[in-house]
């Protein structure tokens, strides 16, 4: 079977709604490989041993589920997101720290996920008391017009193009964007809708019900500064506006533009950002660094790290690109 | 004639950048015909005829004019391989399967000597001075063109 890792990131919810969230990730009847609890907490605290907390781990052990807290870098959960999408599992169960699952939401998600080769699969994500029903298309172009599709109770299999709060998905196919604010606004609708953009089917599925229980205090996204928020919604519609182009980010030295140039002619309406447009020509790095935010997911050094590159560049780069 | 472009780019740290050649002035007591070298003011000239500061247009008709080239992993080999003008290329820590081109020949003493970071920063390696190939292997490859 292949790996599962549950990531659930947290911040204030010490005492409300945390260990009710780990207590239904224990009770599925699919377990996860390992759960890792990323702490943003401004305050943190030792939990491990306190009594709840304590009994909770001690499940997990006896059910052979291993479990890492991490005291996080306080700089968002798309931060902790993109750490666990490169700890080498295959399958990453995003989830929040208000969300409590159904027992088998990850065996249906993680089934569906192997059966249709998808990039990712989510289920209902439904905030007492429930809304009326209404129809949702999950497409991009209609994410400022339509409920998102996950607020309402599915009935059958639909596939979209970008998912919210909790999925389980591939991981290490495509990067969160780190250059969000602390808020992380939009942060899954964009990554979702990269692997969406990747060539990766999502999916909506029924019998997969998440209860979102709904709380003013704390969060992982809890913060009053509106112009963090306005921040992320330009890099969002970036994006938006660019998104049947291929960006490509060339902040690399001059002969990986060379041999970039080579694949340029099969890349499907390229937006490029270069550093020799002598080479490849295209608008200036910085403009790609205010407009998209952190460009790590375009680092093909990095990449390659990442990939543990054996290949030549040039396939590198179409690994990247095409 | 024969272009010789030695020198990668240098190092943010003024520290000799690794995958520089050390035993040019062997390899050119080995060629018998015309040799230009390329590079950038500062660099070291090894013979008569050096120019600097070429541009991509200058380059690409010097590669039309020469009958090969032997570089270091540096943007030259590149250059040259999408010129489609093979030549030889000195490698020493870097692999050549990642940063090389099968169409070129390229030396490597052996795998042993290639970091096993390829992809970090150069200003972060050493340089290991018992990586690089012979130059009477350098000669007897450039008699394959």
């Amino acid at each position: 079977m292949d790996s599962v890792l549950c990531s659930i990131g947290t911040r204030g919810r010490y005492d409300t709604t945390l260990p009710l969230a780990l207590a239904a990730i224990v009770n599925q009847t699919k377990i996860p490989d390992k759960l890792i609890i990323f702490d943003d907490n401004d305050e943190p605290r030792d939990v491990r041993e306190e009594l709840i907390y304590k009994n909770l781990f001690q499940m997990m052990e006896l059910k052979n589920i291993e479990w890492e807290w991490v005291f996080a870098h306080k700089k968002g959960t798309h931060w902790n997101h993109q750490t666990a999408n490169i700890m080498g599992y295959k399958w990453v169960w995003r989830m929040d720290d208000d969300c409590i699952p159904e027992p088998h939401v990850l065996r249906t998600l993680l089934s569906y996920a192997i059966r249709k080769n998808a990039g990712a699969v989510g289920g209902s994500i439904l905030t007492p008391p429930l809304p009326k029903p209404f129809k949702a298309t999950g497409k991009i172009e209609k994410i400022n017009e339509e409920p998102n599709i996950q607020w309402g109770l599915i009935t059958k299999e639909q596939q979209v193009e970008h998912l919210h709060c909790s999925f389980v998905y591939r991981a290490g196919e495509y990067d969160y964007n780190t250059g969000l604010s602390r808020v992380a606004h939009r942060e899954e609708t964009l990554f979702s809708y990269g692997l969406h953009q990747r060539g990766f089917k999502l999916y909506v599925v029924p019998d997969a019900i998440t209860w979102h229980l709904k709380n003013p205090d704390g969060g992982i996204r809890s913060e009053t500064d509106e112009s963090l928020y306005i921040h992320d919604e330009q890099i969002f519609a970036n994006f938006m506006q660019y998104r049947d182009h291929t960006i490509v980010v060339l902040n690399c030295g001059l002969g990986d533009h060379i041999v970039f140039s080579k694949i340029l002619p099969e890349i499907k309406k390229p937006l490029i950002f270069s550093c020799y447009p002598d080479i490849v020509p295209g608008h200036a790095i910085a403009h790609a660094e205010r407009g998209f935010g952190n460009l790590d997911q375009w680092n093909i050094y990095l990449k390659m790290s990442q990939w543990e590159w054996k290949g030549s560049l040039e396939n590198a780069f179409r690994k990247l690109y095409l | 004639m024969i272009i010789i472009s030695p020198y990668s780019k240098a190092l943010r740290n003024g520290k000799e950048n690794p995958k520089n050649y050390p035993y040019w002035e062997e390899v050119l007591k080995g060629i018998k015909e015309p040799v230009v070298q390329i590079g950038i003011p500062g660099e070291k000239q090894l013979c008569e005829d050096f120019r600097v500061n070429l541009s991509f247009d200058e380059l690409r008709a010097l590669l039309k004019e020469c009958r090969t080239w032997i570089g270091c992993d540096s943007f030259f080999q590149h250059m040259a391989w999408r010129e489609g003008k093979k030549g030889i290329v000195l490698f020493s820590r870097s692999d050549p399967l990642i940063f090389g081109h099968p169409e070129n020949v390229n030396l490597l003493k052996s795998r042993d000597c290639l970091t096993k970071f390829q992809f970090i920063i150069w200003e972060e390696q050493e340089y290991v001075p018992d990586v690089y190939v012979d130059p009477n292997e350098v000669i007897k490859a450039l008699e394959l063109f």
